[in-house]
């Protein structure tokens, strides 16, 4: 204390770096904190997590499993629990949700669970089967026809959970494309509003539907008409800046798969992002490689600069390699990969 | 120029230490305590549930709390180190300097606190989609804040401090 009384300043060299190591102390604290409770470390608690009684607990501890990613895999099992079990919907698409980033196998099993609840007497299976299905997106595609089948469905709620379940999906683009144009003309209003909101927000406007939605610009409905013009703001399907741009996305991680589920949509129009999507064949994520394997085959012959290395791989995820193996025949036999039928089973 | 007396000099001394952990603690603790203080008297949600709630999303995506107390809390980190190498290094007999930047970075730290407080409390009070981006525009407000509230803290010393101290 000697040096602190007779200091020639307030405070003495030796007690301002005190002062600093203790501040770096802190924030070190805090960085090992944060490291402690991000990332792969933190899967064991989140899988305990998954089991508390909270659903709102339930449905975080899910979403953080999904942005952990194929690391967080010792989750599967609870989380396929919680998306086909739980008696929250929110918990079952939040599960959903996170296993389509961890594990396609698991997503696809989620999948087939709900596809088949989509002719449930109940009503309210029908409505979460659709929520569930849109949760798992593109990764549904095979559960397409199915939901193409639910947009005729006696109940609006339903209809309305498959338009977005549709939406959410996107691939392939044009029976899906088809469902929303005709969701326009529905006789429910909440449908119809739907239906504009996909177009406005989610999936690209085709000709068509710029027609249909140019006639509900004068739609009494002020929310119907200001969403239909929001939709023929954006972007036309063939834009290239458009493309330019979504091509550009692809190298930032948090818009990666957003701008790949659009290019995904327009189909040979895509071809122009062609050069940023064949690295993502090799992204940590199998849904990524996924997506851009359904890129590349909706191209046509557009993606025929990446035929050779397509057949050359061998991916580790069988779903992804299947798409691969589709792709490939596709784009060998010169047609587009084989359409989804329009109308499915028969609503209950 | 005056010196300071011994009591003086070490008010001065204990007043720049606890301003510096002061500083740090208001800065990391602030957000936090106004998403509980909100969520329990203005949303009138029991305070285990707004704790629990709030323990389960800091590290959430979407939510992130850790982070936007860790962005709110870097200016704040600023100002304690000016606190330290301010006024910590400060001549013990230059007592007038001494109180003027007293007075300037505790003027500064109103001003912060004040913008930060306002801040977290319009987004959680009046949620908007777009809300969120406060949090990344704050730090650069209280950063630019921070001189201006030293200004107005050293323009008030000038005016209200005597020229000499005993």
């Amino acid at each position: 204390m000697t040096d602190t009384t007779t200091s020639p300043t307030l405070l003495t060299a030796r007690e301002i770096t005190l002062h600093l190591t203790g501040l770096v102390l802190l924030l070190g604290l805090l960085g090992l904190w944060y490291w402690l409770s991000t990332g792969a470390r933190v899967v064991p608690t989140l899988i305990e997590m998954l089991k508390d009684d909270d659903p709102s607990t339930r449905i975080v501890a899910a979403e953080q499993l999904g942005q952990i990613g194929p690391a967080a895999k010792a989750a599967i099992p609870q989380l396929l629990n919680q998306a086909t079990q739980d008696g929250s919907q929110h918990a079952n698409t939040t599960a959903s949700a996170a296993l389509k980033w961890i594990d396609l196998a698991a997503a696809r099993r989620v999948m087939t669970h709900f596809a088949t609840r989509l002719q449930d007497r109940d009503v309210q299976q029908r409505r979460t089967a659709c929520a569930v299905l849109g949760s798992l997106g593109p990764v549904a595609k095979p559960a397409v026809p199915a939901l193409l089948a639910a947009t005729h469905d006696a109940d609006a709620l339903v209809r309305r959970n498959a338009l977005i379940a549709l939406a959410g999906i996107g691939i392939p683009p044009g029976p899906i494309g088809i469902a929303l144009l005709a969701g326009l003309h529905d006789s429910s209003s909440l449908v119809r509003q739907t239906a504009v909101t996909q177009f406005a927000f989610t999936i690209p406007v085709s000709e068509d539907a710029a027609a249909a939605l140019t006639a509900m610009l004068n739609d009494p409905d002020k929310g119907i008409a200001t969403l239909a013009r929001t939709a023929l703001d954006k972007p036309k399907a063939g834009d290239a800046a458009h493309i330019e741009s979504l091509g550009m996305m692809l190298g930032h991680s948090t818009a990666r798969d957003y701008a790949l589920h659009q290019l995904a949509q327009l189909g040979p129009a895509a071809r122009e992002a062609l050069t940023p999507i064949l690295p993502l064949l090799d992204d940590d994520h199998p849904l990524i490689r996924y997506l851009a394997v359904e890129t590349l085959a909706g191209m046509g012959q557009g993606a025929k600069p990446a035929l050779v290395s397509l057949k050359q791989r061998r991916d580790s995820d069988p779903i992804v390699q299947a798409a691969m193996t589709d792709a490939v025949a596709a784009l060998e036999s010169g047609i587009a990969p084989s359409p989804v039928p329009a109308a499915g089973a028969t609503p209950p | 120029m005056s010196s300071l007396t011994m009591g003086k000099s070490s008010r001065l001394r204990v007043l720049t230490r606890l301003g510096f952990w002061f500083t740090l603690l208001v800065g990391f603790l602030l957000p936090w305590a106004i998403m509980l203080g909100v969520d329990t008297w203005v949303h009138q949600v029991p305070f285990s549930r707004a704790w629990r709630s709030f323990t389960l999303h800091l590290f959430a995506p979407g939510y992130n709390l850790f982070l936007v107390g860790v962005l709110t809390a870097i200016p704040f980190v600023i100002l304690a180190i000016m606190i330290l190498l301010h006024l910590g290094t400060i001549d013990s007999q230059k007592a007038l300097i001494a109180h003027r930047r007293a007075l300037g970075l505790l003027s500064a730290e109103v001003v912060m606190l004040a913008i930060a407080g306002w801040t977290h409390i319009s987004v959680l009070i009046y949620p908007d989609a777009q809300g969120a981006l406060a949090y990344f525009y704050l730090p650069a407000l209280l950063l630019l804040s921070l001189p201006v509230g030293y200004g107005l803290g050293r323009a008030l010393a000038k005016a209200l401090l005597p020229r000499v101290t005993t």
